[in-house]
C-alpha cells in the first residue's frame, strides 16, 4: 500500500482517546447506563470497605474477652458496617440496577431527568465519601471525635453533645442528609420515567414487574426518606442551635427519635429487599422457560407490601414499652405482611413448577434467595410476637434474622442481577465455573455464620456488645460464624476476580445470552448510547418472545 | 385479529449488522455536562463546612451558585443535545412506522407550529411595554378626570416607593415633581414587563381560556392581590386608590397583552391550539424547534 493509502486509512479510524478524556466522559455523563455503572461501582468500593468492617468485628468476637479491636473502635466499626450497608451499599447498588434496566426494559432512551439523574449520584457518592472523611475529620481539625460510633440507628441520647462530643455525630448525620436528598431524586426520576416515557403499546399492565417494583420502591423511598430528612435536621438543631428535641432532660423526648428513625428503618427494609423480588421476577421465569405465574397478583402482592410496610415500624421498638393497643397493632400489622410476601413466594415456586428449569449461576442464587428469605420470613414472623420480642429483640437473634435479610435474601439476588445482567452491561459472560464456585462458598459460609448466630441469641447473647466473658459458652458458636465470615470474603473475592477476569476475556455474549423476553435482550450487549435505533412497539408482557415465536405470540394468552 | 411485536428485526443480531439497506438515523440524546456533579460537591461542601471551617461552606456555595447557573444555562431557553447516529435498516424503520401508525400533523403543519412555538422574551417585553402604554392610559384618564392633573397617578405609583408621599395632600400629587415620574416609570415599566413575560410565557399553553384568564381573570386577581396588599402595608396609600379604575387599567392591560402576544406567537389560531399540550407549553425543544427559531430571527 502507498503512503497515501495509508494515509487515509490512518485519518479514518476514530482518534485515540486518552485517559483524561474517559475520565471526563464519566465525569459529565447524563447517560442513565453510565450512572447505573457509576452507582453500582460506588456500592462495590463501599461492599468491601463495609465487608472488611464486618470481619475486624468478627475477628474480635471470635474468642471471650478478646482486645483485638477497643470497645471504642468496635463502636466506630459496627456503626460504619451497618450505615454504610444500608445508605452505601444497598440504597445505591439497587438504584444502580434500576437506572441501568429501567430505561432499556421500557424501550427508552434515557431517564425523563437525565441531569438530575447525575446530581444524584454525585451527591450521594459525596455523602459517602463524607461519611468516611470523618476518620480523618473527625479528630483532624477539632481533636475530637473520629468515625461515628452510634450505631446506625443513633439512638437518643447517645447521639446528644455530652455523649457525643466532637463532630463524628455530625458526620453521619449530613452524610446520610445527602445521600437522602439523592435518594429522592432517582426515586422521582424512576417514577416520571416509567410513567410516561413508556414506549408505544406497553401499558401498565404490560410493563415488566421489575418496572413495577421500582414504581413502589420510589414511592416508599419517598414516604420514608422524609421523616428521617426531619429528624436529621432536627439533631443538627439538637447540636448544633441548643434546641432539645430529642434531649429527655430538656423537656424533649428519646422515643421521638425512635419513632422517626423507625418510621424510615423499617420500609427501608423494603426500599432494599422490593428490588431483590423485582430481579427473582426477571431471573426465575426465563431460567423456568416459563411466564411468570400470576402477574396481577405478583403487582397487587409489591404494592400491598409497599403500604402495609409503612404500618409496622414500631415493631422495632417492642422492647420500648409500647402498651398492649400499641403492642397488638404492630403484631398484628407485621404478622400481615406475610400474606402477600408469601403470595409472592407461591408464585415464584408455580413459576418454577413444571418449567424447564435451568441451573445457570443466576438461578441458582435465585433458589437460595427463595430458601433463605422464607426462613428469615418465618423468623421475623416469631419476632412480631411483642413476648417473644421481648427476649429476643436485643439478643444476636435479631442481627441473625435481619442479616437472613439482607444478606440471604437481599445480597443474594444482587448476585443473581450480576450473573443475569453483567453480559448485557459489559458484553461478555461471567464465568460460570467461577460463578458457581461463588454461590457454593458463599452459601457455606453464610449458613455457617447466621444459622449459626441464631444460637448465642437464643442463649442470651446480647447485640452490640464488642466482647463476652468465657463463661457464658457463646465462644465456639461465635468461633464458627467468624470462619464463616471469611468464608463468604473469600468467595466474594472469587466474584470480583470473576468480574475482572470476564471483562478482559470473557465469552462474547451477544444481545441475548439466557433467550430472555424483556425489552433489554433486543437491543446489542452493551447498549449503544440511544439504547434503539428505533423506538421499539410491545404487544405484550414478552414482546421478545412474540418475536421468536409468531406463530404463538403472547397476545393470545393475555 | 393477529398482533405480532413490532421489534427492530435485526437488533438481536446487534444494530450494526451488515445490511443492505441500512441507513442511517439522527439521533437527539441530552449533552453531557459536569454541572450536575459540580452542584452536588459544592452542596457537600457546603453542608461539610458546618464541621469543618466556614471557608469550605463559602468555597461550597460559589461551587453551588455556579452550577446552577450553567446547569440553567444548559436547559434553558432550549436544552442542550448531542446529536448521535445510528444504523437503522429499512426493515426497522417500516415496522415502527406501520406500528406507530395513525393520525400524525403533516410535516408542513408541524414544522410550521414549530414556528409557531418559537417563544420570544422580545414578545414578552413588548406585550409588557404595550399592556404597560395603556394601562397609564386609564391611569392619567382617572387623575384628568379626578385631579385635573396628569401627574397623579404616576406620583400615587411612586409614594409606593416613598413612605413619606403617602400622607401627602392631593395638590402635592397633582404637581409634577422629577423624582416621582422617574420612579413611577420605574416601578411601572418593571412590573409591566415581568407581567408581560408571564404573559407570553403561560398565554399559549391554554390558548382557549386566554382571554378570559388573561383579559379579566389576572387583573381581578392582581387587584385583589395589590388591595389587601396595600390595606396591611400602606393602608394610607390603599385608601387614596380607586379601586374601580384601578379595575380598569388591569383589564387594559391584560387585554392589550394579550392581543401583543397573539400577534407574535398566534396562539389564538386553530392550528396552534390543536398542538399537544407539550409543544403549547413550550416543553418539546429540539434541534427542528432551534433552527425554526433562527429562521424567525434571520
Amino acid at each position: 500500500m502507498n503512503s497515501t493509502g495509508t494515509a487515509v486509512l490512518a485519518s479514518a479510524q476514530p482518534p485515540r482517546k486518552l485517559w483524561l478524556d474517559h475520565v471526563q466522559e464519566w465525569l459529565t455523563t447524563v447517560d442513565h447506563k453510565r450512572i447505573g455503572l457509576m452507582y453500582i461501582g460506588y456500592a462495590l468500593i463501599f461492599l468491601v470497605v463495609a465487608g472488611v468492617e464486618a470481619l475486624l468485628m468478627r475477628i474480635q468476637l471470635s474468642a471471650p474477652d478478646n482486645h483485638f479491636l477497643s470497645p471504642e473502635v468496635f463502636n466506630c466499626m459496627f456503626t460504619m458496617h451497618g450505615t454504610t450497608m444500608v445508605f452505601f451499599v444497598g440504597m445505591p447498588i439497587l438504584f444502580g440496577f434500576g437506572n441501568y434496566l429501567v430505561p432499556l426494559m421500557i424501550g427508552a432512551r434515557d431517564m425523563a431527568f437525565p441531569r438530575l439523574n447525575a446530581f444524584s449520584f454525585w451527591i450521594s457518592a459525596f455523602g459517602g465519601l463524607l461519611l468516611y472523611f470523618s476518620f480523618l475529620g473527625g479528630s483532624g481539625l477539632y481533636g475530637a471525635g473520629s468515625a461515628p460510633d452510634v450505631g446506625w440507628f443513633a439512638y437518643a441520647p447517645l447521639t446528644a453533645k455530652l455523649f457525643s462530643p466532637g463532630h463524628s455525630t455530625d458526620y453521619w448525620t449530613l452524610s446520610i442528609l445527602l445521600s437522602g436528598i439523592g435518594s429522592v431524586g432517582t426515586a422521582l426520576n424512576l417514577i416520571v420515567t416509567i410513567f410516561t416515557m413508556r414506549c408505544k403499546g406497553m401499558t401498565m399492565t404490560r410493563l415488566p414487574l421489575l418496572c413495577w417494583l421500582y414504581v413502589v420502591t420510589s414511592w416508599l423511598t419517598f414516604l420514608a426518606l422524609g421523616p428521617l430528612t426531619a429528624a436529621q435536621i432536627m439533631l443538627c438543631l439538637d447540636r448544633f442551635a441548643g434546641s432539645h428535641f430529642f434531649d429527655v432532660q430538656a423537656g424533649g423526648s428519646a422515643v421521638l427519635w425512635m419513632h422517626f428513625f423507625w418510621i424510615f428503618g423499617h420500609p427501608e427494609v423494603y426500599i432494599l429487599v422490593l428490588p431483590a423480588f423485582a430481579f427473582a421476577n426477571e431471573i426465575i421465569p426465563v431460567f423456568s422457560r416459563k411466564p411468570i405465574f400470576g402477574y396481577p397478583a405478583m403487582v397487587a402482592a409489591s404494592v400491598l407490601i409497599g403500604f402495609i410496610s409503612l404500618g409496622v415500624w414500631a415493631h422495632h421498638m417492642f422492647t420500648v414499652g409500647l402498651g398492649p393497643e400499641g403492642n397488638a397493632f404492630f403484631t398484628l400489622a407485621t404478622m400481615i405482611v406475610s400474606v402477600p410476601t408469601g403470595i409472592k413466594i407461591f408464585n415464584w415456586l408455580a413459576t418454577i413448577w413444571g418449567g424447564k428449569i435451568r441451573f445457570a449461576t443466576p438461578m441458582l442464587f435465585s433458589i437460595g434467595f427463595l430458601f433463605q428469605f422464607l426462613i428469615a420470613g418465618l423468623t421475623g414472623i416469631m419476632l412480631s410476637v411483642a413476648p417473644f420480642d421481648w427476649q429476643l429483640g436485643n439478643s444476636y437473634f435479631v442481627v441473625a434474622h435481619f442479616h437472613y435479610v439482607l444478606v440471604g435474601a437481599i445480597l443474594y439476588m444482587i448476585f443473581a442481577a450480576f450473573y443475569y445482567w453483567y453480559p448485557k452491561m459489559f458484553g461478555r459472560m461471567l464465568s460460570e465455573k467461577l460463578g458457581k464456585w461463588h454461590f457454593w462458598l458463599f452459601t457455606f459460609g453464610f449458613h455457617l455464620t447466621f444459622d449459626t448466630m441464631h444460637i448465642p441469641g437464643l442463649l442470651g447473647m446480647p447485640r452490640r456488645v464488642f466482647t463476652y466473658p468465657a463463661d457464658r459458652g457463646w465462644a465456639m458458636l461465635n468461633q464458627i460464624e467468624t470462619v464463616g465470615g471469611f468464608i463468604q470474603a473469600i468467595a466474594l473475592l472469587l466474584f470480583v476476580w470473576n468480574m475482572i477476569q470476564s471483562y478482559r476475556t470473557g465469552k462474547e455474549a451477544g444481545p441475548d445470552p439466557w433467550d430472555a423476553w424483556t425489552l433489554e435482550w433486543a437491543t446489542s450487549s452493551p447498549p449503544p448510547h440511544y439504547n434503539f435505533a428505533v423506538d421499539p412497539v410491545v404487544h405484550s408482557r414478552r414482546p421478545l418472545w412474540d418475536r421468536k415465536h409468531p406463530e404463538s405470540p403472547d397476545t393470545h394468552y393475555e | 385479529m393477529q398482533e405480532h411485536a413490532s421489534l427492530p428485526r435485526d437488533a438481536a443480531k446487534n444494530a450494526a449488522a451488515p445490511h443492505g439497506e441500512t441507513g442511517i438515523e439522527s439521533i437527539h440524546l441530552p449533552s453531557p455536562t459536569v454541572w450536575p456533579m459540580v452542584l452536588a460537591l459544592g452542596v457537600t461542601l457546603l453542608v461539610a463546612g458546618l464541621i469543618t471551617n466556614a471557608a469550605i461552606s463559602l468555597l461550597g456555595a460559589v461551587f453551588a451558585v455556579a452550577a446552577s447557573v450553567g446547569w440553567f444555562r444548559n436547559v434553558l431557553p432550549h436544552e442542550r443535545h448531542e446529536e448521535v447516529h445510528a444504523p437503522v435498516s429499512a426493515a426497522e424503520r417500516a415496522a415502527a412506522v406501520a406500528a406507530s401508525a395513525g393520525p400524525r400533523p403533516a410535516p408542513a403543519a408541524a414544522a410550521h407550529g414549530q414556528r409557531r412555538l418559537t417563544y420570544s422574551f422580545l414578545s414578552g417585553i413588548e406585550a409588557g411595554a404595550a399592556g404597560g402604554a395603556a394601562m397609564a392610559l386609564v391611569a392619567t384618564a382617572f387623575g384628568m378626570v379626578r385631579f385635573h392633573s396628569l401627574w397623579y397617578a404616576i406620583n400615587l405609583m411612586a409614594a409606593s416607593s416613598f413612605l413619606s408621599w403617602s400622607n401627602a395632600s392631593d395638590a402635592f400629587l397633582s404637581g409634577f415633581h422629577l423624582q416621582g415620574l422617574l420612579a413611577g416609570l420605574l416601578i411601572h415599566m418593571l412590573i409591566s414587563v415581568l407581567v408581560g413575560l408571564l404573559y407570553a410565557a403561560t398565554m399559549p399553553i391554554f390558548p382557549r381560556l386566554s382571554l378570559v384568564a388573561g383579559g379579566i381573570l389576572g387583573p381581578l386577581v392582581w387587584t385583589g392581590l395589590a388591595f389587601s396588599l396595600t390595606k396591611s402595608v400602606a393602608p394610607l396609600l390603599g385608601a387614596r386608590v380607586d379601586w374601580l379604575w384601578f379595575i380598569v387599567s388591569q383589564i387594559a392591560f391584560g387585554l392589550t397583552a394579550v392581543w401583543i402576544v397573539n400577534l407574535r406567537i398566534r396562539f389564538l389560531s386553530a392550528e396552534f391550539q390543536s398542538l399537544p399540550f407539550d409543544q403549547r407549553a413550550g416543553l418539546h425543544s429540539n434541534e427542528a424547534q432551534r433552527s425554526a427559531a433562527s429562521e424567525v430571527r434571520q
